[in-house]
């Protein structure tokens, strides 16, 4: 192989830009040698196959990654099967929808990958490992969400731009919105009840104090029949928009987006 | 054709949407094997010169241009995704990533040009689960190897077909730069950039099956939207 490998590298400088006579004078050699083969003028490349263009990829500061979960697995403190159970990753959310997990992180144990993700749980801010295998394909996001409680607005980012901004309505003081860093894991829409207007986001966030509510008490984003209201402290622990906000979020929000409450 | 939960394999129809691959391949099976090879190869290559095809050429071109050009597309989506996703998490360095960035330049690119020149016609981009490959250096290596092979084997596997004289030109413009994506990461994986004298060709069912055999290709998106009414704590 390295024999080989010195050919290559021999026919490598041959053939190198530094020892090669300027593109000019090959033009002048090639192409009489050409025509004179054939007969024909050489075919030209359409301006769409112009393969010299590179297309690089889009803002990469920022993204984040997300992958539906195609098999329930338990979230482990270390990345080995035989570390601490942390909680179980189900494969379908409280709503039916297929169930996702951000990651932030990526090991390998034994020649089997392991991925970091929060998870959908209590306490808030749990987080695990989880086998690359129960998991599909990776999506990417460079959107971000920030809730700022105090002041009661909603902001949604960009590749570091600010794409749209809201008033929210939050939890009341006995059922705060719990703060943290979440991410965005379903859409739901078409349904009757006007409580939550047309759209509704879910994320992974759970109110702290609502344990026993259907579904396990999951923090939404979503409209409201009572727009009033907004903004203020004034539901359960989901962030409500004016339904015209929420369906303006509608169209610039993808799942997976990680959501900061802060 | 079920290769799992929430995948399904590959298939000729995902491409070949109005079945001129199936026929050829068909029509192929009353032919000896060499000609079934060089018949093939030649379906290939109509794919790949229809994508460099001038807008009027191809509307001139036989229907089998379109499946072969989707062929082609589906191939590039496969690599794009497969460097674009080892480029975003970013478990790559050194001569590795560099190779990932500009190879992953240009198999977007190859992308961009595949569907700029079949329009309306181009197939939709599958979901893809390459299942941790994208994560760390040493598995990438060796998928892009076997990447790079099987491009540059499916596209000279096609063109003989090719009917249009730009198109062959646009197939052979893609299939060298195929070839040296190939030896580069051959190069930076320990073996002979160029091992042979003579390269097989690869006939569409073979590139097909291989592909298969890895499931990276999901064609299902997760189901993320719903129409229920939220359980949300309102």
């Amino acid at each position: 192989m390295a024999a080989g490998f010195a050919v290559s590298f021999a026919v490598a400088a041959l053939v190198s830009p530094r020892v090669l006579p300027s593109q000019g004078l090959v033009r002048r050699l090639s192409a009489p040698a050409a025509a004179s083969f054939s007969g024909a003028p050489v075919a030209r490349l359409p301006a769409a196959l112009d393969i010299r263009r590179l297309v690089p990829l889009g803002d990469r500061l920022g993204a984040s990654r997300w992958a539906a979960v195609e098999h329930a697995a338990v979230a482990r403190s270390r990345p080995t099967l035989h570390s601490a159970p942390v909680g179980v990753v189900p494969a379908r959310t409280p709503d039916g929808t297929t169930n996702i997990v951000v990651a932030d992180g990526e090991a390998d144990s034994g020649g089997q990958p392991w991925v970091h993700v929060s998870l959908a749980m209590l306490p808030n801010g749990t987080e695990g490992w989880v086998p690359r295998r129960a998991l599909g394909g990776w999506s990417f996001v460079d959107t971000r969400l920030v809730i700022n409680r105090a002041r009661l607005t909603l902001t949604l980012w960009r590749a570091g731009r600010v794409m749209f901004r809201a008033r929210v309505g939050i939890g009341a003081p006995g059922t705060p919105t719990p703060a943290g860093t979440f991410y965005v894991r379903d859409r739901l829409s078409g349904f009757t009840d006007p409580m939550y207007g047309p759209l509704a986001f879910g994320t992974n966030a759970r109110s702290p104090t609502l344990t026993d509510w259907p579904g396990g008490g999951v923090v939404g984003i979503h409209g409201t029949d009572q727009p009033n209201l907004i903004p203020g402290r004034i539901s359960h622990g989901c962030v409500r928009l004016a339904n015209s906000a929420i369906l303006r979020l509608g169209k610039l929000m993808p799942i997976g987006t990680p959501v900061r409450i802060e | 054709m079920t290769a799992g939960d929430g995948v399904r394999s590959l298939r000729l129809d995902d491409f070949d949407v109005d079945g001129a691959v199936r026929d050829t391949f068909e029509v192929m099976q009353c032919h000896t094997r060499s000609i079934f090879l060089r018949r093939t190869a030649g379906a290939g290559l109509a794919a790949l010169g229809a994508v460099a095809a001038w807008p009027s050429e191809a509307s001139a071109a036989a229907t089998s241009d379109t499946a072969i050009l989707n062929f082609a597309l589906a191939l590039e989506y496969l690599q794009a995704s497969f460097y674009t996703e080892a480029e975003r998490i970013g478990a790559l360095h050194g001569a590795l990533k560099q190779q990932a960035d500009v190879v992953g330049g240009h198999e977007r690119a190859h992308v961009k040009a595949f569907r700029q020149l079949l329009g309306s016609k181009a197939i939709k981009e599958p979901t893809f689960n390459f299942h941790g490959v994208t994560e760390s250096a040493d598995t990438f290596r060796t998928t892009a190897v076997a990447f790079e092979d099987l491009a540059a084997a499916a596209y000279k596997g096609q063109a003989p077909l090719i009917k249009s004289r730009s198109y062959l030109a646009g197939a052979l413009a893609i299939h060298s730069v195929e070839a040296r994506h190939a030896a580069w990461i051959r190069r930076l994986a320990g073996f002979l950039p160029a091992a042979k004298a003579f390269d097989e060709p690869l006939d569409a069912h073979e590139v097909v099956n291989i592909v298969n055999s890895t499931h990276f290709v999901t064609l299902q998106d997760p189901t993320t939207s719903s129409q229920t009414s939220p359980n949300f704590t309102g």
